[in-house]
């Protein structure tokens, strides 16, 4: 919320004219150019923030007649200072107001993000073998075994399927048809990484164990014969051989990309000694340790996935969002990493990927060109192929180093890098733009195909290819990452709280609170309805038996994170969901200000900037008898604070009746709790907020409040300034959203399809 | 190293001195620091035992005659010694096998666990550091004898399995080392940066190339960041220049590409793992290493020598069986001749910055898991010393009178000058080091 610092005028205007005929204009020329300048540009040394925002017009007027000037705020009375805001409202200070006055602002021209390159070299090599959807998260296919002296797997008693990867046998036998003493499992199938990051794992046994995680297939993976020679398969752990019945631990870490299926096998077996016990424990980036198991792991078989592990400087996210908006030394220097990495990779799984089986000159060449060809995502014209492919295989180098050179080339070239590069803008760029939008990666085979029949012209087939990718767990994992941060789900920091205060509220119940967040929004966003409504105001929360507990619901039955009905007065949807509530609190209290500042920038679409002045909330500073409400209310209560508190602590003060720790609560301190208050709108009306709900239904019914997230959305996905689409663009989108029952996933195929066509002609 | 000398020492190497300013910063000649000539040591394994009677000289002394599985050693004769009667005592749990590989370097008991033999009671790792990385650690301890990697665990057709059958070097208890069996992958841990950077070089220079294309043709925001861009890779390819100075002292070797890791491969992976450790010790990468062909129970079949039968197989029939004993003699002279190889590879460079050649001051150690194979004993390990790394008196035939291995590793520690009581087993260490000087 903004209206500029201060308004500080020097001069005093001591004539006491008649001012009631003045226009709003000639006003604000008179009293007010002084610090803000002729168009409310701003003045050096005096108020150097231009003079605009986002407050409603009766907002405005009401500010202007309590606080300006600001040396003598009763100048002006109401009705002039209601001339003035109207004034400077058409004029300069509105969005729609600075639209108009401003040119159209370009395009930014931008490189690969950090996840966008990862995710266009996974998607590179893996079109030239195969890209698996994740399959369903239900476990892993499960093979038991009776064994033949040490480590042969001679009979298999059963096979089944386990959803967790923790096992203790004792002395005695898996199942029926094995003996107690001597026995071997193999798990297989494949991992499903929720998050982009390091992961470790941790395989604990007093017994045998081999954990295989990304690797290629192999002849002699399916060998009975633990020695056998033909198996080639590097393992990823190796814990194969016992050490006086022990229980040994292994680790080992690995960068996987979020969103993706990875093979996996585990191969166990215990011989002869007293106890058989098995344990794979994972830790997911953000997260504690956990015994693998269900929905991460599926039976279903999953393809190698290229990973490029190199760091890479953050992008600038400054804006709220990641976006490839500058280069650094380190960024460069990243880039010839990571493409070095990449060109190991692909030279050591040449036989694996398509079409260079024999490694014949011809098949590298070939390869060397589709490579070239899919990374710069369009067709090499002569130009082209002389630099890239050409060169390369001229000058007589062996096959394998020449790939290396080319795959070290073709990743550092600024047609990889920049996918906007020059000005022509054909059907390409189309494709270009809507596999970047929806999945951050390079267009797939299908979609370059759209391209080249020149079936990417019309608005139709646009949106249709648009609905095509978002089928596609790629488009998930993207649209996953907006969520993340926009519900807070990406910090780094510690969400811890005070033992004292709140028991139980430990490092699992945390991970747990993540998950059922996570969750909440998955099922709500990929449902049929895809209702941001139900977003908004929900009356449930997916929990499982800690969390249930905690928050002193019933248990609800089925084991994992299930739907539990709540008190519709009560809870709304992400506006009450523990996670947030917790995240947005001090370790031993609620804090109104973290929660009305998150709701009004992230819910109601408000911008704020930052506090003139960071105060730190110190509760020894305040009679311990007061509420937190009361002592919020003092601490914001001057002027200049209340420019944004006005709007933030109403907000706030609504959430109070959930804790710390997002627990309901009707007393603090043996006090009632008042979340009454009644609050200002940005479209310039006054409500009465009576609490959460309200909140929330604000949230939905406010156009401001619906524009601001599919701001928020745009930006995410498309990584440019709205603007640039013109005026009205999101106006238009938050309209179409309305119409089609606020429909996420309609409204992204719309904001995809937008952005695809930017500046180009298209058929009707 | 003064300049004369060096100029001395790049004229043996068929070096111009046009090269000179190139070299300062050469780690080989960098340790020709005064303080005495270099040491290094090769530990090489071969499995399934020796055929005694082709391999023992008849004679004990400086007068002996060579036998046929040692013949290709004929031109290092003066420089090895052969020595009898020293035994691999260590018990325990785990098969001979087992034993004779993961006790050998250790000298001590294997550790319980659940690796299962042909006979015995299972076993799990060995319970002990190995000479091997003993050595290093004592070498990496000190600033005049610290290299990069310290020591090079290599093989020859390892099995991708990791058992007590098929490791030999021990960082410690239950810590067994991989030895690197791909020659390529080896290639790419000693040189594989500079490589990188040599295709770098040229890239880069490419990447600018477009960049300036593209630049010309783009408006000037586009412009500006791609100039920023190219400014970059400028500024990298002048860092790759400077590091170029730092070129190695022996370029390394050209590697036959697309060998086929597997049992045909064997006596080309044997020769490119050779000349890698040969150019790794002369560019002084490390002054200990292992040299593992296959594993204990080696079931390697060398076709080329017209034998299709496998080695472990093989070492099983009776000494009644003239056959299959004249086809081990042959294995095994082909194994003898690996190390002529090696021999003569490290004798045909000259120490760098000091007198003689590598083979001077290089140890080879050639073992064996068993001492003969159809009796699986692990008496009179068939072992020879060749080459004039620790000072022993070469050139002779030596015979103990049954003594333990333990004591062999102490007479090579103390050579390093590292004066270890005991090693491995503390029994078996007592009577000290032999007497090999």
């Amino acid at each position: 919320m903004s209206v500029s610092k201060h308004f500080l005028c020097i001069a005093l205007c001591q004539m006491g004219l008649a001012l009631a005929q003045e226009s709003g204009e000639a006003i604000y020329a008179k009293h007010c150019t002084e610090c803000h300048g002729d168009k409310g540009q701003g003045v050096p040394d005096e108020c150097e923030d231009p003079l605009e925002g986002d407050r409603a017009l009766p907002s405005l007027a009401r500010y202007i007649d309590r606080k300006m000037p600001e040396d003598d705020p009763d100048l002006l009375n109401a009705d002039e200072s209601q001339r003035v805001a109207e004034y400077i409202m058409g004029a300069f200070y509105s969005p729609e107001a600075r639209a108009k006055n401003q040119p159209v602002p370009k395009m930014a021209f931008s490189r690969l993000t950090n996840r966008q390159f990862r995710e266009s070299v996974a998607d590179l090599i893996g079109s030239f073998g195969k890209i698996t959807p994740p399959g369903e998260g239900s476990g892993l296919k499960a093979r038991y075994f009776e064994s033949d002296g040490m480590n042969k797997k001679s009979k298999q008693a059963f096979e089944r399927q386990d959803t967790r990867l923790d096992f203790d046998f004792g002395g005695k036998s898996p199942g029926e048809g094995i003996g107690d003493e001597q026995f071997s499992i193999d798990w297989e199938g494949s991992l499903l990484a929720p998050a982009t990051g390091w992961y470790e794992f941790r395989v604990s046994t007093p017994n045998g164990a081999r954990l295989y995680l990304n690797g290629e297939r192999h002849d002699g993976d399916g060998n009975r014969r633990d020695d056998s020679g033909g198996k080639r398969q590097p393992a990823f752990i190796d814990a194969w051989v016992s050490s006086g019945g022990e229980v040994r631990e292994a680790k080992a870490r690995m960068f996987l990309l979020g969103g993706r299926a990875y093979p996996i096998r585990f191969d166990y077996f215990k011989f002869k000694e007293p106890r058989g016990m098995v344990r794979l424990e994972w830790k997911i980036p953000r997260g504690e340790w956990q015994v693998l198991g269900t929905p991460h792991l599926s039976p279903a078989p999953a393809a190698h996935v290229a990973v490029v592990n190199t760091a890479f400087p953050p992008d600038d996210a400054s804006e709220g969002y990641e976006r490839g908006s500058g280069i650094s030394k380190g960024w460069q220097e990243a880039v010839t990493a990571a493409a070095i990495e990449t060109s190991n990779q692909v030279v050591g799984r040449l036989s694996w990927l398509q079409g260079v089986k024999e490694e014949t000159p011809e098949g590298l060449r070939k390869f060397v060109e589709d490579f070239a060809s899919r990374a710069f995502r369009r067709p090499l014209d002569d130009e082209l192929r002389r630099k890239y492919v050409d060169s390369i295989f001229t000058e007589g180098i062996a096959t394998d180093p020449a790939v290396k050179r080319a795959v070290i080339l073709i990743l550092q070239s600024p047609r990889f890098l920049y996918p906007e590069l020059g000005a022509t803008k054909d059907d390409y760029t189309v494709a270009t733009r809507l596999a970047l939008s929806a999945w951050d990666s390079l267009p797939d085979a299908e979609l370059i195909e759209a391209a080249r029949l020149g079936k990417l012209r019309t608005k139709e087939q646009v949106s249709t290819q648009a609905r095509r990718l978002m089928a596609d767990p790629r488009a998930k994992a993207k649209l996953g990452g907006f969520f993340e941060r926009w519900l807070k789900l990406d910090l780094e920091t510690d969400l811890r709280k005070e033992a004292e205060l709140f028991p139980g509220f430990d490092a699992a119940l945390v991970a747990d609170l993540r998950r059922s967040l996570e969750l909440f929004v998955e099922r709500v966003v990929w449902s049929e309805a895809s209702d941001y409504r139900e977003l908004m105001q929900a009356d449930y929360l997916l929990l499982n038996e800690r969390l249930a507990k905690f928050y002193g619901v019933p248990t609800p039955e089925g084991g994992g994170f299930e739907l539990a009905a709540l008190d519709p007065a009560v809870r709304s949807g992400v506006v009450t969901h523990p996670y947030l509530l917790a995240r947005l609190a001090h370790h031993n209290q609620t804090s109104p200000i973290h929660r009305g500042v998150f709701v009004t920038r992230n819910l109601l679409g408000g911008i704020l900037k930052p506090p003139p002045e960071a105060i730190e909330f110190n509760d020894d500073h305040f009679d311990p008898k007061l509420s937190t409400r009361e002592k919020v209310a003092r601490m914001t209560q001057n002027t200049s604070c209340m420019t944004c508190h006005e709007t933030i602590n109403p907000l706030g003060f609504s959430l109070e009746n959930f804790d710390a720790v997002g627990r309901f609560r009707l007393s603090e301190n043996e006090q009632p709790i008042i979340s009454e208050s009644e609050f200002e709108t940005f479209e310039g009306g006054k409500i009465k907020l009576r609490g959460a709900r309200d909140v929330a239904k604000h949230a939905v019914e406010s156009v401001t409040a619906r524009r601001g997230f599919v701001r928020q959305m745009f930006q995410a996905v498309i990584k440019q300034n709205p603007s640039v689409y013109g005026p009205e663009s999101l106006a238009g989108l938050e309209t179409d959203f309305v119409k089609s029952g606020y429909h996420i996933r309609h409204l992204l195929v719309d904001i995809h399809t937008l952005a695809a066509l930017q500046g180009i002609h298209t058929r009707p | 190293m003064n300049l004369s000398t060096r100029r001395t020492f790049l004229r043996q190497l068929g070096l111009s001195a046009a090269a000179l300013p190139f070299l300062p910063v050469f780690p080989s000649l960098a340790q020709a620091a005064p303080g005495g000539k270099p040491q290094r040591i090769i530990f090489l394994f071969t499995p399934n035992g020796t055929i005694p009677p082709e391999f023992w000289p008849d004679q004990t002394g400086p007068d002996f005659q060579l036998k046929r599985i040692l013949a290709p050693l004929e031109p290092f004769k003066s420089r090895l010694m052969t020595l009898h009667g020293i035994h691999n005592k260590v018990r325990g749990d785990g098969d001979g096998h087992m034993r004779g590989i993961s006790c050998l370097l250790t000298a001590d008991e294997l550790l319980p666990g659940n690796i299962q033999g042909g006979s015995d009671k299972p076993a799990g790792w060995a319970r002990g550091i190995s000479i091997d990385q003993e050595l290093k650690n004592f070498l990496q301890a000190r600033p005049e004898t610290a290299t990069r990697f310290g020591s090079l665990e290599l093989g020859v057709a390892v099995p991708n399995r990791a058992d007590p059958w098929t490791r030999k070097s021990y960082a410690g208890p239950n810590q067994p080392l991989a030895p690197l069996s791909d020659p390529y992958a080896l290639f790419d841990k000693l040189y594989g940066q500079m490589k990188d950077r040599e295709n770098l070089g040229s890239v880069l220079d490419e990447v600018r190339d477009d960049l300036r294309t593209i630049a010309a043709h783009v408006d000037p925001e586009e412009k500006a960041l791609l100039d920023q861009h190219a400014s970059f890779v400028r500024e990298m390819e002048q860092n790759l220049q400077s590091a170029d100075t730092a070129n190695l002292l022996f370029p390394p070797p050209q590697l036959e590409a697309g060998v086929a890791l597997d049992n045909d491969g064997i006596p080309k992976i044997s020769t490119m793992q050779a000349d890698l450790l040969v150019n790794a010790f002369a560019n002084g990468m490390a002054r200990v290493a292992t040299l593992q062909y296959t594993n204990s129970v080696g079931q390697a079949r060398m076709r080329w020598l017209d034998i299709h039968d496998d080695h472990h197989h093989l070492s099983h029939e009776p000494d009644s069986n003239a056959d299959a004993q004249e086809k081990l003699v042959k294995i095994n002279i082909w194994l003898c001749e690996q190390l002529a190889y090696l021999a003569r590879k490290l004798d045909a460079i000259p120490e760098p910055g000091g007198q003689g050649t590598l083979l001077d001051n290089t140890t080879i150690v050639w073992t064996n898991e068993l001492g003969k194979g159809n009796s699986h004993s692990l008496d009179n390990i068939p072992f020879v010393l060749l080459g004039g790394g620790l000072g022993f008196k070469t050139g002779q035939a030596v015979r103990f009178d049954n003594v333990t291995h333990n004591r062999l590793w102490l007479s090579i520690a103390h050579a390093f000058g590292h004066h270890l009581a005991t090693f491995g087993h503390k029994e078996f260490s007592q009577g000290g080091a032999l007497e090999l000087g």
